[in-house]
């Protein structure tokens, strides 16, 4: 069944898209550190604005205001 | 209370999945910003203040409309075009989830500046999941010479300006039908011939 990482967004399907490759870690392994452990707010916020920036060629600001946006709703960082 | 009976927390759930899902079909036949509140508890079938019960602000109804639909259409790219997709595949998956989201899709594109900022943001969101896939497919291509090396971002938005262009003007190019399904194969192949490596095709 298809989840969604708490962290990022990102679809979940198969064991190998979470972290460690463990269906019981509820964010991907894009969110996580070597050690399993999820990455920060800030390691987050890092991460998917250079994705943005290296993979639609955003402005780092544009995509950094896009992303603390799509944060808001994120169960890791949601604010309401 | 019997077995299977809904609890009043599962109703307010039903009725919430039921306000979305109405309002996602207004939006797509109708456009988000012609859409109101009050058209959304008609077709429902509920009164006009049941909607604020769950949605506080139209701006909320809206935002929570977009994140359905790019939960649906996330979900259907990741799923179908998998991890040892070619950039065709992946091209061609994004057609798919678009064929089946096609009209609020559509809606999307045209409306995103003028919308909430958390709706254009997951506009955004959309597109990475299609970066994402897109990105590791052409990198191992490139690495392989399958196709011609170039920025990721102008590759990637090469692509989405072509289809965001059909999408914006559907009813030149498909009047009365799915633009993507009419016009989704000969864009792809027309993409795809222009990644080849000079010599195969790519020479003019």
């Amino acid at each position: 069944m298809t989840s969604q990482c708490i962290a990022c967004g990102m679809p979940m399907s198969k064991p190998e898209d979470h972290a460690m490759s463990d269906p019981d870690k509820d964010y991907c392994l894009h969110c996580a550190h070597p050690d399993g452990t999820m990455v920060s707010r800030d390691e987050a916020l890092e991460g998917l604005t250079a994705f943005m920036v290296n993979t639609q060629g955003l402005d780092e600001a544009a995509a950094r205001e896009a992303v603390i946006e799509l944060m808001t709703k994120l169960p890791a960082w949601a604010t309401d | 209370m019997a077995v299977g009976t809904p609890t009043r927390a599962d109703q307010k759930q039903q009725t919430r999945t039921l306000l979305i899902e109405t309002a996602l079909d207004l939006m797509a036949e109708r456009g988000i910003a012609a859409t109101r509140t009050i058209d959304v508890a008609e077709r429902a079938g509920v009164a006009h203040g049941t909607v604020f019960v769950h949605f506080a602000t139209r701006d909320d109804l809206v935002t929570a409309v977009v994140g359905e639909h790019a939960e649906q259409i996330a979900g259907r790219l990741h799923e179908l075009a998998g991890d040892r997709a070619t950039v065709r595949d992946v091209l061609a998956a994004h057609l798919a989830g678009l064929a089946e989201h096609e009209a609020f899709h559509s809606r999307l594109v045209m409306e995103g500046p003028l919308l909430p900022p958390y709706a254009r943001a997951t506009l955004l969101g959309i597109q990475s999941a299609i970066s994402a896939h897109l990105a590791q497919a052409a990198e191992q291509e490139m690495a392989t010479g399958a196709i011609r090396r170039m920025p990721l971002p102008l590759m990637f938005n090469t692509w989405l300006g072509l289809i965001h262009h059909y999408l914006s003007n559907r009813e030149l190019f498909a009047p009365g039908q799915s633009v993507v399904e009419r016009w989704g194969p000969t864009l792809l192949d027309h993409y795809v011939g222009l990644l080849r490596p000079t010599g195969e095709g790519g020479k003019q």
